[in-house]
């Protein structure tokens, strides 16, 4: 903006180096003659000014005396003199960018004390420039900016005066603290946090007595109008045609929050004191808290709840400062509307002007008149007491203006005070009050002692807590999860806070993280489980965002110090929950390729992207109400699913979720996702044995040309390629290892021996172009090889997908195309017929007793941890005699019983699948009688898994005695835990993994170790996890069984046993709204029962305790097997055991 | 004042990569770049013409206010435009690009242009970036790269006409949201205002546009 054609008017003819003392003396020389502005000296003197810039700082990086001069001369004096002769914009910007310069620049601490020391800066800053003019706004705000980035202990005496009260840069400052101009803003904002930041008691004093009331009640104000405009913009924009505003009234929220935090954490007390009364009690509570409850047609009501939740999950997100959030909990928590009437009521017999204290009302006066007003209430008294020095008495003197202050209110007929001159004494009394409320709700909560009681008696006072009640409720989900996913967010941003007391939530069993407790709140669980379920139904309105939070909350509450103590009841709740979106995925399922890919990418995308929470509160997206149209732009987890594709990509993240949480609270692992671990598979620089491999010669020529000669292998889920390893015949070092489902493999045109072969990584955003992680050409020795390599692939990649899809079907418990042949290192034949035939087995047994087929199924496919159970089985299955003759099977078991139980497993598991012939299954059978006493888990596990077949009527006749096999329970209990030394939540594969790394394949045994042996898993590694699962996977008649059936009490249950198979899901209907938190009671029979068990359960919940503790201490109990017998058992219709005696406790695992 | 368009810029990067000296050798062509004098300045504005249009950028620096998340957040969010600038002689401010650019693209709006410049290209013999690093950081993250020198004044002017050469594109495609203010970018005054302004500062700006 400043032309060169007009530069170094001022320079010519005098001296070479601009950069002298001499050059200053002759630019003084020049101010001295031009000491009017005119119109043609006002290039000369703008190019003086900018001169002399340069001389000061090349000055102070380089000859002292240079100042010296410009101080002696006091050539400030000249600057402020043309800036008062209304010299024009052109002169006025050009000394701004002067003084920006000079005070950045300046490095030297005593040339900055020499620019400051005569006032003039602060002339400068009161000057009335023309801030219509933003170029002059913008230079003048960074001239203030950059003067409070100088700012110490030091230098605030330059700026601050205590004799007359004066800090200007602050004072003018903060008037433009709601400037139109969002830059003009911020440097306000950065000023006064510099402000702050300095430690000096009297400026900071001076800032809280004289400005802090008025600026604080303007910016709160300014803040709530931002919050009015934002709720306006909401409900007037339904179609989500406004988001870019909407998204910045939101980013501007945050703004203000982040500001307000800033503050904050500065630390500054007293000034703190007046921020935080002002946000609780003329912003928060009226504004954002009062809204949660008012109703939608009265006047009072300022903004919606909706927005009102959102706005405050925001503040507990954001702002940690324990006073004020911890009052604003409690409010929320436990307060009831009378902290707004109760407040007008305290506030009458004092001032009767306060009345709206606790209202969201506009500062009676503008900042720059209230400023005005303080400053000279402050001039009046400086000119009575000159040397006034000591604050207290000040403090006594403010008070005395209070008196004026209501006054005037009175005349105005306002009903805010927001004088310059009410202190903090006022502030005390306003946040004694809420403490006093606090207290009395202290003790009406502390009277009770139980957990049942605490909820009772939040029921019976549900009156008392409208906020409270307010966002319970409105995580009802039956028409939408609009309100459900502020709640959930609130919620959790509370839990988060470090600000909040956690006796707080603790008082209402809120869940805290990392916090040990014994109890949750049942009101929330059953509600957060209620909204899980309606997440699972095939129209359920629930976004997948409110559902993962809805997990991370359940798992907050119930999760404890690595204890899991949700009750039995939600948790068989939750497993309903689970089974239903089971059964919303199979709806979805199909035999197609991108099914598995949807599957997979989906898997990947729930594991690396995990929800943040504070990153969702920042999308003001989701405050508009929840749509299906992906034209919004918002994010999949953000609306509901549109279209079939992403109905079934919902379906398959509903049923991840819900999955992965029921293994959590369980404190099982998940051993069946993702379809491929990473450590399942071959890597490069592995060393495999390639004995019994077909490989094929290949020359490999990447795309930018390198060329290697490779061998070209195909496994079961991976292509690699090989070069013979130096040291061991037939052994190869893998150089490349991709997966074949993700393989494009085309000719090449020209010639008739190469293929070009297409890897690409998998990546978890569908839209994402596919990375290439292999892109080359592969050229064999002759055409034949090629076509050989190429069908290979070809049929490598169907059948690498085919296996994923059986093991997605069997996940699903659908039924499974058998695959005719499956590729792999040194694999048997057997091994690849078992596995489809299992899966008919299972599937032959139709929808009749598909409870039944589902906990069997659930447990089956394993493939995850199949391979370290495949290590175990090596022995028996290489073994040549089947185990058809029953001496040549109990040899096996013998010798393998000797070494270490997790081999027995494996071996018996072994047999199994082979024993599809009645004489193979005598044979097993026998072997469990051999082994029973040396391995009772085992068989457990086991004959739990033979369930399917012991189950078909036909063979359970046959086997009469098979009922047998299962260990009584009080032998499981008392000797089992000696011979097993595992504790109680180690999984067959823990074992296994302790026993051999499954990840890596040890050299010498078996090749096929990197590959998951599928018949061989399919039995083993679960049967343990049944245990658990098994109690829903079996619902029982009628929800109040349900409870019975699940708990440990139940061992002493004796009721006659309900229908062995009903598949009501208790969740279907909406059972939680009972007080007791427990599921509605169907009329009839039932209800006496259930009024019986009522009445034993207090004992049995006792006598529950002490197993449980007992279990605790005795870990090596065989628990988790019992159940599945149990299971299994029950499904047999006609063979009835009593359940209550073969359930075992299943502890607080 | 007749402008077209606003556009305002920050400069982010390491506090000593050159940031205000570059700001203050793009706005004021008058401080010349000499041996022994470091100059910058933490705000600046300039006239440029694309397309026949006059273009006012505005540009904050934002050095010293790290500490405040809020200052930061508020700025990133005002923006249209961002420098973010390494030394090319301090490997340190070029590995911290990635800190810089996680930040900038959480807070700014989406469509923020940002520029990579790795300054100090007069320094060849202190060098530690090579050239080639930056380019393939800014490909890799879809940045526009550029090495500067704010003592030679070397690709300064390309720097950040190319950046606003990229807004202005956006805006003519629609991307941006030209009337909402938010985005770093305002419509200037009517026509009208030309005329009442005074001849001084007319002239002021015509020779502000003239050194381009």
């Amino acid at each position: 903006m400043f032309g060169r054609s007009r530069s170094w008017v001022g320079g010519q003819g005098k001296s070479k180096n601009i950069h002298s003392l001499d050059h200053l003396k002759y630019l003084y020389h020049v101010l001295t003659k031009n000491t009017t502005v005119t119109d043609h000296n006002r290039n000369l003197l703008v190019e003086t000014i900018r001169s002399i810039t340069e001389i000061l700082i090349w000055g102070d990086q380089n000859d002292s005396s240079v100042f010296d001069f410009f101080l002696e001369k006091n050539m400030f004096a000249f600057f402020l003199n043309i800036l008062r002769q209304k010299s024009g914009r052109y002169v006025c910007v050009q000394l701004l960018q002067t003084l920006n310069i000079l005070f950045e620049n300046i490095s030297h601490e005593t040339s900055l004390y020499y620019l400051l020391s005569n006032n003039h800066v602060n002339s400068i800053i009161v000057h009335k420039f023309d801030f219509s003019d933003e170029e002059i706004m913008a230079y003048y705000i960074s001239f203030l900016k950059t003067l409070s980035l100088k700012l110490n202990n030091h230098t605030v005496h330059f700026f601050y005066n205590e004799h007359t009260n004066d800090f200007a840069l602050y004072t003018e400052a903060i008037k433009f603290f709601n400037h139109p101009e969002s830059m003009v803003r911020i440097a306000v904002r950065t000023i006064t946090l510099n402000v702050y930041k300095v430690d000096n008691q009297h400026m900071l004093h001076y800032i809280r007595d004289k400005t802090a009331v008025p600026y604080f009640s303007n910016l709160v104000w300014f803040i709530g109008s931002h919050v009015i405009e934002l709720d306006k913009c909401v409900q007037t924009d339904e179609e989500h045609k406004n988001r870019g505003k909407l998204s910045d009234l939101v980013a501007e929220h945050l703004d203000h929050l982040h500001y307000l935090n800033d503050i904050l954490i500065i630390n500054c007390e007293f000034l703190n004191d007046v921020l935080t009364d002002h946000l609780l009690n003329r912003l928060f509570l009226p504004l954002y808290v009062y809204s949660l409850v008012t109703q939608e047609q009265s006047e009072d009501r300022k903004i919606t709840p909706q927005v009102s939740l959102y706005l405050l999950s925001q503040v507990f997100l954001i702002i940690h400062y324990q006073p004020l959030v911890n009052a604003l909990a409690d409010v929320i928590l436990n307060g009831d509307l009378s902290v707004f009437s109760a407040q007008a009521e305290h506030n009458a017999h004092k001032t009767s002007a306060n009345v709206g204290v606790r209202r969201f009302t506009k500062p009676p006066e503008s900042l720059e008149r209230s400023l005005e007003m303080s400053r000279q209430r402050g001039r009046k008294r400086a000119q009575k007491r000159p040397n006034y020095k000591n604050v207290g008495e000040e403090e006594e003197e403010e008070r005395g203006g209070v008196d004026e202050g209501p006054e005037e209110d009175k005349a105005k007929g306002t009903e805010a005070s927001s004088k310059g001159s009410r202190t903090s004494g006022d502030t005390e009394e306003i946040e004694m009050v809420v403490m006093e409320k606090c207290k009395i709700s202290d003790t009406l909560t502390e009277q009770n002692i139980t957990d049942e009681e605490k909820s009772a008696a939040r029921a019976e006072g549900q009156q008392s807590r409208p906020f409270l009640d307010m966002v319970y409720n409105a995580l009802d989900c039956t028409e939408d999860d609009y309100h459900a996913l502020f709640v959930l967010c609130l919620l959790y941003a509370m839990s988060h806070s470090k600000g909040i007391n956690p006796a707080l939530l603790e008082k209402l069993q809120l869940p805290a993280p990392d916090q040990e407790r014994a109890s949750y709140s049942q009101v929330l669980v059953e509600r957060i489980i209620r909204v899980m379920n309606q997440a699972a139904q095939p129209d359920g309105k629930i976004r997948l965002a409110t559902l993962e939070l809805s997990c991370l909350l359940l798992k907050q509450s119930v999760l404890s110090g690595g204890q899991c103590i949700i009750k039995d009841v939600h948790l068989a709740c939750l497993e309903g929950a689970k089974e239903e979106s089971l059964h919303l995925l199979r709806r979805f399922y199909k035999g197609e390729e991108i099914f598995l890919d949807m599957f997979e990418d989906e898997y990947r995308s729930m594991m690396s992207k995990p929800l943040n929470v504070e990153y969702l509160m920042m999308d003001a997206s989701i405050l508009l109400p929840p749509t299906g149209t992906p034209l919004t732009g918002i994010d999949f987890v953000k609306r509901l699913p549109c279209g079939d594709v992403e109905k079934t990509r919902r379906a398959i993240r509903v049923f991840f979720m819900l999955r992965s949480l029921s293994l959590q609270l369980q404190c099982e692992p998940e051993t069946q996702l993702p379809l491929t671990r990473p450590e399942d598979l071959i890597k490069t620089d592995d060393v495999l044995d390639l004995n019994n491999s077909d490989l094929i010669a290949c020359m490999v020529v990447s795309k930018d040309g390198v060329q290697a000669q490779r061998f070209l292998a195909v496994d079961v889920y991976q292509m690699s390629l090989v070069e013979p390893e130096t040291k061991r015949l037939g052994w190869g070092v893998v150089k490349f290892a991709g997966l074949l489902q993700d393989m494009q493999v085309s000719g090449v045109e020209d010639d008739s021996r190469a293929l070009n072969i297409i890897i690409h990584k998998p990546t978890s955003n569908p839209h994402a172009k596919p990375l290439p992680i292999l892109q080359a050409n592969f050229i064999f020795a002759d055409h034949i090889r090629c076509i050989i390599a190429k069908q290979r692939l070809a049929k490598g990649r169907i059948q690498a997908r085919r296996m994923k899809m059986q093991r997605i079907a069997a996940l699903l418990d659908l039924p499974v195309q058998p695959s005719s042949e499956v590729l792999g290192f040194g694999q048997s034949a057997a091994a690849s017929s078992q596995l489809p035939f299992r899966f008919y087995d299972q599937s032959r047994r139709g929808p009749a007793d598909c409870s039944a087929q589902r906990s069997v199924f659930d447990k089956v496919p394993g493939f995850a941890v199949a391979h370290s159970a495949s290590q175990h089985s090596a022995s028996p299955l290489s073994s040549p005699s089947p185990p058809s003759s029953s001496s040549g099977s109990t040899g096996q078991c013998d010798s393998t019983v000797t070494t270490s139980t997790p081999s027995t497993d494996a071996c018996l598991a072994c047999i199994l699948p082979q024993s599809s012939s009645d004489a193979a299954l005598e044979s097993f059978i026998f072997i469990l009688h051999f082994c029973l006493p040396l391995c009772s888990i085992s068989l457990a596990c086991l004959t739990c898994d033979l369930c399917p077949l012991f189950s078909s009527s036909q063979t359970r006749q046959r086997w009469p005695s098979a009922r047998l096999l299962c260990p009584p329970p009080a032998e499981a209990r008392g000797g089992g835990g000696a011979r097993v030394p595992v504790p109680v939540p180690t999984r067959a594969d823990g074992r296994c993994s302790s026993a051999c790394s499954p990840s890596q394949p040890c050299p010498g045994a078996q090749p096929d170790a990197g590959r998951p042996a599928h018949h061989l898993a399919a039995v083993r590694p679960n049967t343990d996890a049944l245990s658990v699962d098994s109690l829903t996977l079996l619902p029982p008649a009628d929800p109040p069984r349900l409870r019975t059936f699940s708990t440990q009490s139940s061992l002493q249950d004796d009721a006659p046993p309900p229908p062995p198979l009903q598949l009501q899901l208790p969740l279907q209907r909406p059972h939680l709204e009972q007080e007791d938190g427990r599921p509605e009671q169907d009329p009839g029979p039932q209800k006496e029962e259930e009024e019986e068990e009522d009445g034993e359960e207090e004992e049995e919940d006792e006598e529950s305790k002490e197993a449980t503790s007992s279990a605790d201490k005795d870990s090596n109990e065989p628990e988790p097997s019992q159940p599945d017998l149990e299971g299994s058992q029950m499904t047999v219709s006609g063979l009835a055991i009593p359940r209550g005696r073969l359930l075992w406790p299943r502890g607080r695992v | 004042m007749a402008y077209a368009y606003l556009f305002k810029y920050i400069i982010i990067g390491d506090t000593g990569v050159g940031k205000s000296c570059l700001l203050l050798q793009f706005t004021d062509k008058r401080f010349q770049p000499v041996h022994d004098l470091t100059i910058g300045v933490e705000f600046g504005a300039r006239m440029i013409t694309i397309d026949g249009k006059q273009i006012k950028l505005q540009i904050w620096d934002t050095a010293g206010q790290e500490s405040f998340r809020s200052i930061t957040r508020s700025y990133y969010r005002g923006a249209a435009g961002a420098l973010l600038v390494y030394d090319i002689t301090r490997r340190d401010t070029f590995n911290h690009l990635t800190t810089w650019l996680e930040d900038a693209r959480q807070h700014s709006n989406s469509n923020m242009v940002i520029m990579l410049i790795g300054n100090k290209s007069d320094l060849e013999s202190r060098r530690e970036v090579k050239k080639e690093e930056g380019e393939a950081f800014a490909r890799e993250h879809g940045l526009v790269f550029m090495e500067t020198s704010a003592k030679t004044a070397s690709n300064v002017e390309e720097a950040f006409i190319n950046t606003a050469k990229e807004i202005y594109e956006k805006i003519q495609e629609g991307v941006f949201d030209i009337n909402n203010e938010a985005n770093g970018i305002k419509i200037g005054p009517q026509h009208a205002a030309t005329n009442s302004s005074l001849p001084g500062s007319q002239g002021a700006q015509q020779a502000g546009g003239g050194c381009c």
